[in-house]
């Protein structure tokens, strides 16, 4: 487990820019927030699940949260489908807050091809330590 | 940047023009206000569940999803809505939620003392007045690579028709959610006791968000954003859109009066019977608290004590106070332990 300031990333994880953790089993990826990108969320009050059955892009937004009236749009890290929404959460959204590495996951997807994570950020790396350094100065954190 | 004081509109531009610009990639001001009432929820609220739509129907309120956040609100031509859509990575909208609220919702409260009624910006969300009473509506979305920001000064408010057009469970959960909405909920004339002219507060609004944004040009809104408004006008009317299901809650019915004052009915079954709790909470403290339902109290008049004891306790003491009260031998409810009491008063 990573440690960046107060924030955790677990080693097995891939990062998108915008704080999305993957982990890929087999043809599977399932999607969760980083602790860091939940700092920056806050506290979520609603967690609209996306649709099974639904295609997704890479880079292309699929899913919504709300913290704080303001709504924000999630970006899969992968294309594929989706094959399991965390639907717990539009009743316990606190749950992404609290576990965001574990129960707190959003979505499953099937992978459309091959997972490519080239594009992704690995926890220890310069690429990602410098990720982070300029985050927190952008946000202040 | 540009400013696009489009002065009233009818109801749906009010909100397709805002969904638009950010599709077309166009930021800007946008300020305006509606030419007929209607009724508008948040992006993740169930209409159902939020609105009488029926009532809506009989007053002939049209009633519209936005992509915004935030609760069901009543608008009208007494209130004159700002639409800031920002590039995300504009200057002005970096930073967290409330570096981005404090930065553009200190303007609108500065635009308030403009007109006489001194106001801040309170965390996280929320434009008040010197008293904390809220004074502005806002909200945030995420459309495309912009972040869109909507408010409103309010010059004078509905109370009753907003009041009326909400669900709720009976009429005296109606009246706590009304008397609430008045304690917290101000307007201009309210403050001030006078009415305002267009430019005196799109005026004052201009001048506090140049403050911020830097020099704000008036401009005609481009060509492009109206067929995409049209464009947008079916999809965002459509049952599709409307009637997905939202945010779902333990709370019988639940009504953000403002972001730190709520007022909550739930319903519990204790061994003893249905417990009814009605609780208006202000900063996590009850305010005040209504219970019923068919379990048997003694003396039969007992709860009014029990409500008196409850004001004014913050929800984190409420077990103790609970248990200081029934200690008391002032009322007993058999089958109905203090577990059930927190449950109902939505602190379990």
């Amino acid at each position: 487990m990573a440690m960046i300031g107060k924030w955790e990333f677990p080693d097995e994880l891939a990062y998108t820019a915008e704080h999305v953790w993957v982990r890929v089993e087999g043809d599977t990826a399932t999607i969760g927030l980083s602790s860091f990108g939940l700092e920056l969320s806050g506290q979520i009050v609603f967690v609209e699940a996306p649709r099974v059955g639904r295609a997704v892009t890479a880079g292309e937004p699929f899913m919504s949260m709300e913290s704080g009236k303001w709504v924000g749009r999630v970006k899969s890290p992968v294309a594929g489908t989706i094959a399991a929404a965390n639907e717990e959460l539009e009743w316990e959204s606190a749950t992404v807050n609290a576990e965001p590495y574990g129960k707190g996951w959003l979505a499953k997807i099937t992978l459309a091809g091959p997972a490519d994570l080239s594009a992704l950020m690995k926890p220890g790396t310069p690429a990602f330590e410098a990720h982070i350094a300029a985050e927190r100065q952008k946000y202040g954190k | 940047m540009r400013v696009f004081d489009l002065g009233r509109v009818p109801w749906l531009d009010s909100q397709l023009l805002y969904h638009a610009m950010p599709r077309v990639g166009v930021d800007g001001l946008v300020i305006l206000a509606p030419a007929e009432p209607y009724v508008c929820i948040g992006r993740h609220q169930d209409p159902a569940q939020e609105i009488d739509l029926e009532a809506c129907r009989q007053r002939g309120l049209p009633v519209f999803r936005r992509e915004v956040g935030g609760g069901a609100v009543y608008l009208d031509g007494n209130q004159v809505f700002f639409q800031l859509v920002l590039h995300r990575d504009a200057p002005a909208a970096v930073g967290d939620k409330e570096a981005f609220y404090r930065r553009l919702l200190e303007p609108v409260a500065a635009a308030y003392g403009d007109l006489g009624v001194p106001a801040r910006y309170r965390p996280l969300n929320d434009v008040v007045t010197a008293d904390g009473r809220k004074i502005s509506g806002t909200g945030v979305a995420e459309i495309g690579g912009f972040v869109v920001l909507v408010g409103n000064l309010i010059e004078d408010f509905d109370y009753d028709t907003l009041v009326r057009v909400l669900r709720v469970p009976d009429e005296k959960f109606r009246d706590k959610v009304h008397r609430s909405m008045r304690e917290n909920l101000t307007t201009l004339r309210r403050e001030t006791g006078r009415s305002f002219r267009w430019e005196e507060m799109t005026g004052a609004m201009v001048r506090r968000f140049a403050d911020v944004l830097g020099p704000l040009e008036p401009a005609p809104l481009p060509p492009e954003v109206r067929s995409e408004a049209a464009r947008l006008a079916p999809v965002l009317t459509g049952d599709d859109w409307f009637a997905r299901a939202g945010r779902r809650t333990s709370a019988e019915r639940e009504v953000r009066i403002s972001g730190d004052t709520l007022v909550t009915q739930r319903v519990h079954k204790a061994p003893g019977g249905l417990v009814r709790a009605a609780v208006e909470t202000k900063e996590s403290r009850i305010v005040r608290v209504s219970l019923s339902g068919d379990f048997f109290c003694y003396p039969g008049d007992g709860l009014a004590g029990l409500e008196d004891a409850l004001a004014g306790v913050p929800l984190g003491g409420l077990e103790t106070a609970l248990a200081a009260y029934f200690a008391g031998g002032r009322l007993a409810v058999p089958g109905v332990g203090i577990p059930d009491w927190l449950a109902a008063l939505g602190a379990g």
